[in-house]
């Protein structure tokens, strides 16, 4: 049986100066830190992120291991880039060879970078959605995409898929449990297959999830209609978004550790 | 096949769900589960069929079935086992290819399938002609028959139905019903009915298991529950059958003990209405 | 207050699914639609609540057309809709957004809205689960959040299309005595369903087969006069009774209460 206590990036309740930050705050917050992430190079940068990183997740008041659970299902990804570096790098250091397959340290140090890279661009990402509310977090996007709704794109309709994206993914993931448990029962373990068959055997469990899903939306469509949710233009807004003393002190500070991350790259530390 | 179980404990996370089941279930017989949602019947029956973990004692015909180290078993292929609203979990491109599908994973020859199909389809009232039809191509009902049927392919000798009848209309209901019965006659096979409907179990079943709160309260021939034990049925949350009320709203007016031995509707109308008509009840 | 007038429709030309439908439904009118799977009952609430367009005919709420696109907002706050499938009609993440995102989109003022979906929740005891996410509750709970979520946007009517049958008895019995409480305060309510037990109890029947209305008046003589087995329904416990007792019991949802006064005055 799954857990369902437990789901990637599904907000946690908690007290923290984060969960009580504005959303576009964290909104620009984390994307600015992102940015400054995918350009890590050195080796006192990496140091310097992982530092900040640590420091974040402490101040959230959220438990590491809820950080490392969303890490889980990526290890195939990270494991998969590690290798990929590691053997296909160029590079003079040759530590380990075997017949035409050779392992370098430039190698070796390449993997380990991007891999740490993608598990700091992870948290940090996670990090969002554990400490803000998906109505909130859609809010925050609708509003700081307003602008563009002049360009007739449909910003609103947008947060609301996000919102509801969210919502199903539990839902979805039941499902799948459902139907891995009824194959199980017509003698069809997917568990029980060699790693290489186990992928394919995925696809035919994909058909009815696909198909239910489908008619989920069909659903979902008729009830949103329903509710009189129009084209979602000119609604009132229960949750108030209003920036604060602490959100400018927030974003200042952000932009601050932007700077000197380009500072460190732009020496050369 | 003897299926007993002793001193059975499930945990799901934190929770306990599952409380020192022990029971057995013998051969040919229509037992239905029953209990508020949440009272631990679909656990149960995951148990028998070996979907779960658990701790305790599963013994097959006498022998005890070996448990891995985290309590699983692997799954035990003579059970069928029929999830709620089945048709959602069809996926195969024709009625054919999901007839077979358990089938091939066992390396059984095509005519071997066909023959088979041939002898299962006529139980669900269905015909060979929608072989070739894709899932989606059928009516709800129509489904849900081609997703029983193709349980009823790996000739279980006992079937686990999980509320079947859901969603059906009331002529489906009885139907499906029906037919499964006739499978249970035919085949001597024994039906496990997990249900929330008090007037289908009173109607069909042998025997009856009653679950509260994670706990077997009694394993009980039906009638013994419905007119000897019915009060256990209110303690755990259930509402008796309207044949069952009736009953007992007229040995309390007429402070009688009315001599019943069925449960079943036809029989209690038999001897009550007898009474009503006695009463004069017309004459006003 | 609703009228179907010479009402059509299809998917496909030669397989129509409602033809030339017409009734009305009064204001406070307790009115429940029956009918074998796929008669069209569900298109028929659907067409109310402008979901879908008839192919020829018009359906009007009041004054408000639903083929009449500045009046489809105002028809959809007038008319609530509570869907078979607890899970499908749950739009957000928690009990309370829930609520809040029809009064957002019928562009309640902010300061309202707490209270409004917090009586609305009131009336579905789902008050105590504000913070509760969709996959924490049980289809019974999920289904009386969808209610809450209809009853704080203060429709006029509610249609209920086979909002009981995925549910346990006790959720079932829960969504009932909501539905009974809200007509006793004067809301219109329209039940589609296929558990005979809760016609009996209805002001009105329609029948639906074959895309036709084949009956439309009161319980009673509904199942006097119309032989159900041939719509594939069945005959409630009631009136099985009233009729193997050679009509001895009177035919009335509540057959105990007609045995007790009998007895007592004989």
């Amino acid at each position: 049986m799954m857990n369902n206590s437990i789901l990637i990036g599904q907000f946690f309740e908690a007290k923290s100066i984060f969960h009580r930050l504005d959303p576009r705050s964290k909104i620009i917050c984390i994307s600015v830190i992102m940015l400054s992430f995918i350009t890590l190079e050195t080796i006192t940068s990496y140091i310097a992120a992982t530092l900040l990183m640590f420091l974040l997740l402490r101040l959230s008041n959220i438990p590491l291991k809820i950080f490392l659970k969303g890490l889980k299902p990526l290890i195939f990804i990270l494991s998969f880039t590690f290798l990929y570096h590691l053997f296909l790098t160029k590079g003079t250091t040759v530590i380990w060879s075997w017949n035409f397959i050779h392992i370098t340290l430039e190698g070796l140090i390449q993997g380990i970078r991007f891999v740490w890279r993608i598990i700091l661009l992870v948290l940090i990402a996670s990090f969002l959605t554990l400490t803000t509310k998906p109505l909130s977090l859609a809010a925050g996007l609708e509003k700081l995409l307003a602008p563009l709704s002049k360009l007739h794109l449909p910003v609103e309709q947008l947060s609301l898929m996000i919102v509801i994206a969210i919502r199903f993914i539990p839902t979805i993931l039941q499902e799948l449990d459902r139907i891995l448990l009824a194959q199980k029962a017509r003698g069809f373990d997917i568990n029980a297959l060699p790693i290489h068959k186990r992928l394919f055997a995925y696809i035919p469990m994909l058909v009815p999830l696909l198909f239910t899903t489908v008619q989920r939306a069909e659903q979902l469509t008729y009830a949103i209609d329903a509710r009189a949710y129009g084209n979602g233009k000119g609604r009132t807004h229960y949750i108030e978004l209003r920036f604060q003393k602490i959100d400018y002190q927030i974003i200042s500070s952000t932009l601050l550790i932007a700077l000197a991350f380009v500072l460190l790259k732009l020496g050369g530390i | 096949m003897v299926y007993k179980l002793k001193n059975i404990n499930v945990t799901y996370g934190q929770k306990q769900v599952l409380h020192h089941i022990s029971c057995s279930i013998e051969k040919g017989k229509w037992i239905s589960i029953i209990g508020q949602t949440g009272a631990g019947k679909s656990t149960f029956v995951k148990v028998l069929k070996g979907l779960v973990s658990f701790q305790g004692d599963y013994e097959l015909n006498g022998q005890p079935v070996k448990q891995d180290s985290k309590g699983n078993i692997g799954v035990i292929p003579e059970i069928g086992f029929v999830f709620q609203y089945p048709e959602h979990q069809l996926f195969e491109t024709t009625v054919e290819k999901e007839l077979s599908f358990a089938l091939k994973h066992k390396d059984m020859t095509k005519t071997v399938i066909l023959d088979r199909i041939s002898t299962i389809l006529p139980m669900v009232n269905l015909s060979e002609d929608i072989l070739p039809l894709a899932p989606f191509q059928l009516s709800g009902g129509q489904k849900r028959r081609v997703a029983i049927a193709s349980v009823l392919m790996t000739k279980p000798e006992v079937l686990i139905v999980d509320e079947p009848t859901a969603g059906l209309d009331p002529i489906n209901r009885t139907n499906l019903l029906q037919q499964l019965k006739n499978w249970q006659h035919k085949t001597k096979g024994t039906i496990l009915f997990v249900s929330h409907q008090m007037e289908d179990v009173a109607q069909y079943s042998d025997e009856v298991m009653l679950f509260h709160r994670g706990y077997l309260m009694g394993h009980f021939p039906v009638e013994t529950l419905f007119l000897k034990k019915s009060s256990l049925l209110k303690q755990a949350g259930l509402a008796l059958p309207e044949s069952i009320q009736l009953l007992q709203l007229v040995e309390e007016l007429s402070g009688e003990n009315i001599q019943v031995t069925s449960c079943k509707e036809a029989d209690i109308f038999a001897k009550v209405i007898p009474i009503l008509k006695a009463r004069g009840l017309d004459d006003e | 207050m609703l009228t179907f007038d010479h009402v059509y429709f299809y998917y496909k030309k030669e397989k129509p699914i409602i033809e030339d439908i017409s009734f009305t439904i009064e204001k406070g009118e307790f009115v429940c639609i029956v009918g074998p799977n796929g008669c069209g009952k569900s298109t028929i609430a659907k067409l109310i609540d402008g979901l879908l367009m008839p192919k020829k005919g018009t359906i009007r709420i009041g004054n408000h057309h639903t083929k009449d696109p500045n009046d489809l907002m105002k028809i959809r706050q007038r008319v609530g809709f509570v869907f078979q499938n607890p899970e499908d009609q749950f739009i957000t993440t928690s009990v309370l957004d829930e609520v809040i995102f029809g009064l957002e989109n019928i562009c309640v003022p902010r300061e309202d809205m707490y209270n409004r979906a917090l009586s609305a929740l009131k009336v579905v005891n789902m008050e105590d689960y504000l913070d509760a996410m969709p996959h924490e509750l049980s289809g019974g709970q999920k289904q009386r959040v969808a209610v809450a979520a209809i009853i704080a946007m203060q429709p006029e009517i509610i249609i209920f299309d086979e909002a009981t049958s995925m549910l346990d008895p006790e959720g079932r019995n829960q969504i009932l005595a909501i539905m009974h409480q809200l007509h006793s305060e004067g809301m219109t309510i329209i039940h589609i369903t296929h558990h005979m037990e809760e016609v009996l109890q209805a002001d009105r029947i329609l029948l639906v087969a074959q895309g036709k209305i084949h009956f439309d008046g009161k319980p009673a003589p509904f199942f006097q006069t119309i032989p159900v087995e041939n719509f594939q329904l069945e005959q409630p416990f009631a009136v099985r009774l009233h009729r193997l007792s050679g009509q001895a019991v009177a035919l009335t949802a509540d057959w105990k209460g007609a045995i007790r006064s009998q007895w007592s005055t004989n």
